[in-house]
């Protein structure tokens, strides 16, 4: 695996994040977070207590840009320990996944399960957990719908035209 | 012991996810019993630098509104300077003019952080406010930059009263508009009309007696109650936000001390 280009990516990511996604305050509900592209789409070559790591660094650099400490670290942490139990149920060609996760390894319908599962787990725990009572559930349960959509047709699209 | 080592490889993975979550439960709580007082929030440097750098280049987008804001301005403190020449001028309390150089208004806990720190002589628990009424109150306070925790945070509480009577109620957040914010305690035996204005009620260091803080936009009585629902119209537009003004009090430690005193 390529680690420059990994991490070159996730800069420009958390770049765009950063200074464009984080600035959009579309509806009052949609808060994509497409920094979790880069973890989602590490190939399962590393520990699985490495990406959890990973996973707890990314989130917590994530945190310090929104003054959420902690909420996007559990997020992450949580979605990068489901990540490889989920791809063994999806994809039978276990091979596969020692290449970076794309569109062009797992296919079109592979693919948007394993998205569309781990972005709303992901958004769920970050929503909720910022909400932080039930008094604010329907609000959250919108708010996940509204921001997975997004954060998943980014992601998707990406995919699409760079590993077609 | 060797079958306590293997059940413990053997789940190494889960424990390493159990005591990860655990750190960031841990974040959390803190984070939560006491908001933006750590090094890695937006009172740190170089995150507050970034955000002053967002700020400044969408600061152009809004010069031709924030200039009709400032002629407004201009003209309000004239005539307050005619009107003060007669009365007795107020110098307890102080204004401090401040830039917001970062600001969110669609999560549950919004925050604004300004470019003024201790060095500036600002203060955890002082006012802010601008030409329009009450923003909120400093939360944290680091060298250069402070967070303030704004009206529209579901953990702000501010003290206000009605204009026409003195009637005193605290104004609370419930998360959904940021034009709006609910007013609590207002007993049934009140008559509360639509319109009705609300000022600060000064029984706190925190703001001067009568800053414009909203007005009744509509209050509900629901059969049974003894309290009302009244939804306030804030006068501060939070989305437009740019200056501010702290409010620093100069007998606000001594208040404080004395207040605290009795506990």
């Amino acid at each position: 695996m390529d680690w420059t280009k990994q991490i070159g990516r996730y800069i420009l990511v958390m770049v765009l994040q950063v200074l464009l996604f984080d600035q959009l305050q579309l509806w009052g509900a949609c808060h994509p977070y497409i920094y979790i592209l880069c973890l989602l789409m590490l190939p399962i070559t590393l520990p699985h207590s490495a990406d959890m790591l990973i996973g707890a660094a990314a989130g917590l650099l994530m945190d310090v840009f929104c003054n959420s400490l902690g909420i996007h670290m559990a997020a992450c942490i949580l979605l990068m320990f489901i990540r490889p139990y989920l791809l063994g149920v999806i994809v039978n060609d276990k091979d596969r996944l020692n290449e970076q996760i794309t569109l062009h390894t797992l296919g079109w319908e592979a693919m948007i399960k394993y998205m569309a599962i781990l972005v709303v787990i992901h958004h769920l725990t970050v929503f909720s957990l910022a909400a932080w009572s039930w008094a604010h559930m329907g609000f959250v349960l919108l708010e996940t719908i509204v921001s997975s959509i997004v954060t998943m047709l980014i992601i998707i699209g990406y995919n699409a035209l760079k590993y077609r | 012991m060797q079958n306590l080592l293997k059940i413990l490889l053997r789940y190494s993975n889960f424990l390493v996810f159990i005591a990860l979550e655990v750190a960031a439960f841990l974040l959390i709580s803190y984070n939560n019993a006491f908001p933006r007082s750590s090094m890695l929030s937006t009172a740190n440097a170089f995150v507050a630098w970034q955000e002053e750098q967002i700020s400044n280049m969408r600061g152009y987008f809004s010069l031709r509104s924030l200039n009709e804001q400032l002629a407004a301005e201009n003209a309000e403190l004239r005539n307050q300077i005619c009107s003060m020449k007669s009365d007795e001028v107020d110098t307890i309390t102080h204004y401090v003019p401040a830039k917001v150089v970062q600001m969110t208004t669609d999560q549950l806990h919004n925050y604004l952080t300004i470019d003024l720190g201790s060095n500036q002589g600002i203060r955890r628990g002082q006012g802010v406010r601008n030409e329009e009424g009450v923003v909120g109150i400093v939360r944290t306070v680091g060298p250069h930059y402070s967070v303030v925790l704004p009206i529209i945070n579901t953990h702000t509480n501010i003290s206000c009263r009605f204009a026409k009577n003195d009637y005193i109620a605290t104004l609370q957040w419930n998360g959904q508009d940021c034009r709006f914010a609910q007013l609590a305690d207002v007993a049934a035996h009140m008559v509360v009309n639509t319109g009705d204005t609300i000022v600060t009620s000064g029984l706190s260091p925190v703001f001067p007696e009568g800053i414009p803080v909203g007005i009744v936009e509509n209050s509900v009585l629901k059969e049974g109650d003894s309290y009302y629902t009244i939804r306030v119209r804030l006068n501060t537009n939070f989305k437009r936000l740019r200056y501010v003004e702290v409010v620093q009090n100069a007998h606000q430690q001594e208040l404080e001390e004395l207040q605290h005193g009795l506990d």
